[in-house]
């Protein structure tokens, strides 16, 4: 590199996770020196998109031991990658093969946690109120799916889905729609509902076991055990977030959720945060229970303040270790699970069974530019019981196989959850630790993770103001004679 | 302000110091800042145009700096339509870097993106990269290629006003990169507007 990194910070962001961004751009944002730094190669971390090569290429990167920062703790494990399809096929074949699909890798924006967005939710609002909406594109989930007798069945979300969906009675669109009423009015009493669960609640109100289920698994998206207070809670959420954009409450960000992180880096880069990946981060410089700085190749950086994502961090400051994990799978699949005229943007929400944990199962066609035509990726989140393979194969031989939609390739994996984890126990006290991915569908939780850290390292600032539009800002050093004295503000300029 | 039919998004790309900022404002805005240093919080720049009696808005987004370090993110060159590598003819490890841009866009940028070359700063007396070595690599590489000053403003017009006319064709024979129009726009304004009005789609 010709250019050796300044050496002089307010703060310091190791990592470029979706919490780690997200401090990094309000940090900027309110004009802290940040330099927020990777040992990757590509942003996001543990929430990444990668290509079709790149993932393939992930898999066979075992546990590196590196002489760095860093620790295996929150490593992705049990990698495996499985072709279905033969490497070749006759040139005249209209058939897929591994070389036909590599060939177009690029088109691939497979998310290693892939995320939804509530239309409505915190996230949703933050990326407005910044003003970093405009990082980025999205498309709106396009129907909402559960397993119910043995076959794929649609959720009435909204008003008309209710009269709209064949498979509901009269008198059951009547109990479905006084229940969406009464939860909306809020003038519903639930103080005997305390200690029982949701289950019972929507039992009590004389729901048919099908209406149970489309509530219970999929708009509340709870299990048995959900206490009710919960599940309202969860099924206002999601009728909140009804009717603003698209016909169901959730969005999904265009080429894949990796986007987010870029997004948040973006912006910090735009208010001069200074990005640096790829770099060979050796260690910190601690001082008794303060940090001072690190050691990036030879150059030692000062900054009071240091921000990092767990997986970065030195083994020593980690005192608990992850005790469950996310179950994924990503397949590439020559159909829907479920095929209709238009291009769908599924969310299958997977009940209990057996034992195993609820699912998400998020399919996505050409149109959220995460794959090439004709294709689809298929994603599966679920609370780890005893490892991905065994976790999803009930699901995976009920949607896929012959006369349905063929898996072309598909990839296991696990990723340790650090969100129940107490990581401030060993920590320095000027050094954070963010955790990865978590299990929720959205981002909410780490916007208020993030939003509390920064707090907490900057109190009394104000969190990712917004952001002006460039037709607002005037540069200083023109003469003019509007009177936008608010905005001039707005355009500093940098010392270098 | 806002009667323009076309909307066309430019991004530039290349080493840090080349002049890409300066030829962003020396267009946008008439003027070569002096001194050193980006300006904060800039993201693109704006400027309407005239081509065949239409209004065509630039969009024009420069790298906030994530070049320096090798670091822009993939997302800087989602739905661009048009891509302006700029190397400083007169520091010849700007122009050697070429080859790795040229990675760079074609593994992030669509394959369909009007990509055109230029040579920046020849108002320079110390010139180390001749005209018709920058010429060659473009055509080798299937860009438009061209020379400018954005201190002298030489050909900096020219440079954006070629873009949105090719553009411009390109649109009126369909062939320009095509970004999914029902996409959601989820920025403020259109927001409140759409607040109390169910299945709003934008763009
Ligand atoms: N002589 C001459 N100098 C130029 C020209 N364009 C830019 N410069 C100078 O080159 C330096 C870098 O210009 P910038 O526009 O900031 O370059 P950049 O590519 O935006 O670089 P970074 O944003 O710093 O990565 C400044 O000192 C400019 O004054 C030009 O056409 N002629
Ligand atoms: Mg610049």
């Amino acid at each position: 590199m010709d250019y050796e990194l300044p050496t002089e910070f307010d703060i310091i962001i190791i990592g470029t996770g979706v919490i780690e961004s997200i401090i990094s751009a309000a940090a900027s944002r309110i004009g802290k020196r940040v330099l927020h730094i990777d040992s990757n190669n590509y942003y996001g971390g543990l929430w990444a998109s990668f290509n079709l090569d790149a993932i393939q290429k992930l898999a066979t990167v075992e546990e590196t031991l590196n002489e760095g920062l860093g620790n295996t703790f929150f490593n992705v494990k049990n990698f495996e990658i499985e072709w279905h399809i033969p490497s070749e096929t006759p040139p005249e074949s209209t058939e897929w093969s591994r070389q036909s699909l590599l060939k177009e890798s690029r088109r691939f924006n497979l998310d290693l946690a892939p995320k939804l967005q509530f239309a409505r939710g915190d996230f949703v609002e933050l990326l407005i109120s910044s003003n970093i909406a405009r990082y980025s594109e999205y498309r709106s989930v396009s129907r909402v799916l559960t397993w119910l007798n043995g076959q794929l069945e649609t959720v009435p979300c909204s008003r008309s889905d209710v009269f709209a969906n064949n498979k509901v009675t009269v008198i059951e669109k009547r109990m479905l729609m006084k229940l969406f009423l009464a939860l909306d009015s809020g003038e519903e009493d639930y103080h005997n509902y305390e200690n029982k669960t949701f289950r019972a609640f929507l039992t009590d109100k004389k729901l048919t076991p099908n209406l149970i289920h489309y509530v219970l698994y999929a708009i509340a998206m709870c299990t048995d055990d959900t206490p009710c207070l919960q599940g309202i809670k969860n099924t206002k959420r999601f009728l909140d977030s009804l009717g603003r954009f698209g016909k169901t409450p959730f969005l999904f960000s265009m080429y894949g959720s990796g986007e987010i992180t870029q997004a948040f880096c973006r912006l910090s880069a735009v208010f001069g945060g200074i990005y640096a990946l790829n770099q060979p981060l050796k260690g910190l410089i601690l001082n008794g229970d303060n940090f001072e700085g690190i050691t990036c190749g030879t150059q030692e950086i000062k900054a009071g303040v240091l921000v990092m994502g767990a997986e970065k961090a030195p083994p020593h400051f980690i005192k608990q270790h992850p005790k469950s994990s996310i179950a994924r799978a990503i397949l590439i699949t020559d159909k829907s699970i479920m095929e209709s005229e238009k291009e769908h943007l599924t969310l299958l929400l997977y009940p209990p069974e057996g034992g195993k944990n609820s699912c998400v199962v998020l399919e996505l066609g050409c149109l959220t530019g995460t794959c090439p035509k004709d294709l689809f990726v298929v994603h599966l989140i679920s609370r780890q019981v005893e490892g991905p393979q065994n976790d999803f194969k009930h699901i995976i031989g009920n949607l896929f196989g012959p006369e349905k939609a063929n898996i072309l390739w598909s990839c296991y994996f696990s990723i340790p959850d650090s969100n129940d984890l107490d990581l401030t126990v060993e920590t320095p006290k000027n050094v954070t630790l963010c955790p990865g991915p978590d299990l929720d569908l959205d981002y909410d939780d780490a916007v208020r993770k993030a939003k509390a850290m920064f707090t907490d390292i900057f109190p009394d600032c104000e969190f990712l103001p917004r952001a002006p539009d460039p037709e607002e800002i005037i540069i200083e050093g023109e003469t003019s004679d509007q009177d936008n004295v608010e905005l001039k503000a707005e355009s500093a300029k940098t010392e270098e | 302000m806002d009667d323009y039919k076309f909307l066309f998004k430019v991004v530039l790309v290349g080493n840090a110091g080349v002049g890409k900022t300066c030829l962003v404002r020396r267009f946008t805005q008439g003027l070569f800042p002096p001194g050193q240093g980006a300006t904060i919080g800039v993201d693109f720049m704006i400027k309407t145009v005239d081509v065949d009696n239409e209004k065509v808005k630039l969009q024009i987004w420069d790298t906030a700096g994530q070049e320096r370090f090798r670091s822009i993110t993939q997302s800087y060159y989602r739905s661009a339509h048009a891509l302006i590598l700029v190397y400083d003819i007169s520091c010849q490890p700007t122009f050697d870097c070429l080859p790795d841009w040229l990675r760079e866009i074609e593994e992030y940028a669509s394959s369909k993106v009007l990509r055109v070359l230029v040579g920046n700063k020849i108002d320079r007396e110390d010139r180390e990269i001749p005209t018709h070595v920058g010429e060659e690599f473009a055509e080798r590489h299937n860009m438009y290629f061209l020379e400018t000053s954005a201190k002298e403003a030489e050909n900096v017009e020219r440079l954006f006003m070629q873009i949105a006319e090719d553009l411009m064709k390109q649109a009126r024979s369909r062939d320009l990169p095509r970004y999914d129009a029902s996409t959601t726009n989820i920025n403020g304004r259109t927001s409140t507007v759409s607040d109390s009005n169910c299945c709003s789609r934008f763009q």
